[in-house]
């Protein structure tokens, strides 16, 4: 479930902001596109009491505070505090013009591989940046990505979500409660804390830079149940059998499998490696 | 890390070393703590770096309780000693740490640092963990002193029985900052690995290394660094003692005397068998012709001709023989970036060399040796590596190209 606060209460509780409108929320946060006295748009974070962030946390936010990447939303405040009767745990970011990825990706509908291209080697640019510092996303998809006019992309709610809790892997849920897993990688399925590192990130890159080249996403199918995803995820290839995928220049069908391993350790090393392998492989 | 073939030898080499460069032999030098105490170290370093090699010194905490009177010379020894506990190390210790490897890999004034590691076993995650901690701080060392720092991946037995055992390793490993690598693999105690499927699961390990796009070392190569570039290695460690041809835990054990005897006989290194010959009257028995095939002459072995026996060769000069028959080999093959292409050259080696076994058999000569055992199941774990592994090379060329 979202977690989510009406404008209202929000305008009271952050009087100094000036409300423009609600932005998609997750279970963790409600999130709203504010303004602040000097009219600088920003984007306004209540995270839920539900979620308390650790220690570590608190020594992220110095390091994301100090990116400085234009495939980065900038944190530049995160405030939590507790006294009796009053609770504020709250970020403010950059504000994003445009729409999340979600808007731009469409069944059945392909990219240009040379869009594909230019567009996943900037995000590649992005995490990269992160990578080097050791700060890993974890919960990459198309709504924590906003794409600006230009097409050009940031990506939202870096380090976030490791330190949010996110729900627990478990249960029979359909559809649109699951919608947030159809991006795991096998080792969020199955494995341990110790198992995720940024090549988790690289196979959720692998699963939409799919969706962008082939129109379909390459495990999640409607009415499939979690325990389903799960086993496709976990265990399937039969998306590199697909008919699109099998037309694909050799290039293209390499980086994405790779990036499909199930094996972290098959797949690209690094963020970087994958941003020049697409550069180089362009349009082709 | 240079491409092509690095010296690693134990105790009383490093003049052999020397030779072996001053005739255009090896391209770098793995300084082994084990075999040669600090002063030495630092001394033959600037050697070697006068003779414009490159130089890495392997900390070899491996079995960190393990000592000699060459490695309590070093300053990262206490630290070594720590860590047998297996305790995660204090935040002084770790401090400590880092200044020893600082202080060691600015005298021997190291082109690399090659990171601390307790040798990967199966299901131990403390050690995975022990390993990270000790290669963050190495890492943090090299950062600050501007030389690249490479990761060991030291695989026991109990790691290398199974690709998933492998993987186990090879996942969290692969995820540490490392400029590089530094791979070796504890195989059966045999004299030079022959199982198929170990070799297999090693080359596969190997390359799943290579196409991290960063560079790997094989340590403890020997012969088998005939392999080395054929799973995308970058350099090969060659020495002349047997306990050299693999990862050989038993040099870092406390126990009695290993390695070769005094009184071995000389051997000859065949680079067409791709093994050796010991004894004279084996040699003998050969016609002229295939005495002609399988000596494969150099600097050293001008005592060693077809129609003469060879009983006036030295251990030492069959030694030198050795290391420079293989690095000239493998050092030719490493001229190929493409891993592809230097699998095959040593696929076509063996076969070759298969073919000359059976030749030689064919007369009724039985090579006392056992040099015949390995060739046929390298040279069927690399055809099957370049076969099943196809994707994994499509991947190593798009990275290279």
């Amino acid at each position: 479930m979202p977690f989510v606060v009406p404008i209202e209460r929000a305008q009271e509780e952050f009087p100094q902001f000036t409300f423009i409108s609600p932005l998609t929320p997750s279970a963790q946060k409600a999130a709203f596109h504010v303004r602040d006295e000097d009219g600088l748009d920003l984007c306004l974070k209540i995270i839920s009491p539900h979620h308390r962030m650790d220690e570590r946390f608190q020594r992220e936010v110095q390091f994301l505070q100090s990116i400085n990447h234009p495939n980065i939303a900038k944190l530049i405040e995160y405030t939590f505090s507790s006294r009796p009767g009053e609770y504020r745990h709250f970020m403010i970011e950059e504000f994003i013009e445009g729409d999340d990825l979600t808007e731009k990706l469409h069944n059945g509908e392909a990219w240009p591989r040379t869009e594909s291209s230019s567009f996943f080697s900037m995000l590649c640019d992005g995490l990269s940046q992160c990578y080097l510092k050791g700060v890993v996303h974890r919960d990459l998809k198309p709504s924590n990505i906003r794409v600006k006019s230009n097409n050009f992309p940031v990506i939202i709610d870096f380090g976030l979500a490791r330190h949010l809790n996110l729900p627990d892997i478990t249960g029979t849920s359909q559809g649109a409660q699951i919608g947030t897993k159809t991006y795991f990688s096998p080792e969020q399925w199955s494995g341990t804390k110790y198992d995720i590192d940024h090549r988790t990130d690289l196979f959720a890159l692998g699963i939409l830079l799919y969706q962008a080249v082939i129109g379909e996403h390459p495990f999640y199918r409607d009415d499939m149940t979690e325990q389903e995803l799960q086993d496709a995820i976990c265990l399937s290839n039969d998306c590199l059998s697909d008919t699109k995928f099998r037309e694909l220049p050799h290039q293209w069908k390499l980086i994405l499998e790779r990036l499909l391993k199930k094996e972290r350790s098959e797949r690209p090393n690094t963020a970087d490696q994958v941003a020049t392998i697409l550069r180089k492989i362009g349009g082709v | 890390m240079r491409r092509g073939p690095w010296h690693q030898f134990g105790d009383r080499s490093q003049r052999l070393a020397i030779e072996q460069i001053e005739n255009g032999k090896g391209v770098g030098v793995i300084i082994s703590p084990r075999d040669l105490a600090y002063r030495h170290a630092i001394r033959y370093a600037q050697v070697y770096h006068d003779l414009s090699v490159q130089v890495l010194l392997d900390p070899q905490f491996y079995v960190p309780d393990f000592s000699n009177r060459n490695l309590i010379s070093y300053p990262t020894n206490d630290i070594r000693t720590i860590v047998s506990q297996m305790q995660p190390l204090s935040e002084v210790e770790l401090a400590r740490l880092a200044s020893a490897i600082r202080e060691v890999n600015n005298e021997i004034n190291a082109d690399g640092i090659i990171a601390p590691a307790v040798i990967y076993q199966a299901g131990r995650q403390d050690i995975i963990q022990m390993n990270s901690r000790l290669f963050r701080v190495a890492k943090n060392v090299g950062d600050e002193i501007g030389i690249p720092t490479y990761a060991s991946v030291v695989m026991g037995r109990s790691a290398t029985s199974s690709e998933q055992t492998i993987d186990a390793i090879l996942g969290p490993v692969t995820s540490l900052n490392a400029d590089g690598w530094y791979f070796a693999f504890e195989f059966e105690p045999e004299r030079i690995p022959s199982s198929h499927d170990a070799i297999y699961r090693f080359c596969v390990a190997g390359l799943k290394l290579a196409y991290t796009g960063k560079p790997v070392l094989h340590a403890y190569a020997g012969p088998m660094a005939l392999l080395s570039f054929g799973f995308g290695a970058t350099a090969t460690g060659i020495g002349h003692c047997q306990n050299l041809w693999r990862f050989c835990v038993g040099r870092w054990q406390p126990r009695g005397r290993n390695g070769g005897r005094g009184d071995a006989p000389a051997r000859y290194f065949s680079k067409s068998l791709w093994g050796t010959i010991i004894y004279p009257e084996e040699f003998s028995s050969l016609s002229i012709d295939l005495q002609s095939t399988v000596l494969s002459p150099s600097l050293f072995s001008t005592l060693v001709n077809p129609g003469q026996p060879f009983l006036q060769f030295s251990r030492w000069d069959a030694n030198k023989h050795l290391v420079y028959t293989i690095c000239s080999t493998v050092g030719e093959i490493s001229e190929s970036l493409d891993p592809r292409t230097n699998a095959s050259a040593a696929i076509t080696l063996l076969q070759n060399s298969i073919s000359l076994h059976g030749t030689i058999a064919g007369m009724g000569l039985t090579l006392r040796d056992d040099t015949n055992i390995y060739q046929e199941n390298w040279r069927t774990a690399l055809n099957e590596l370049l076969e099943s592994r196809a994707s994994e090379y499509d991947y190593l060329e798009l990275l290279r190209s």
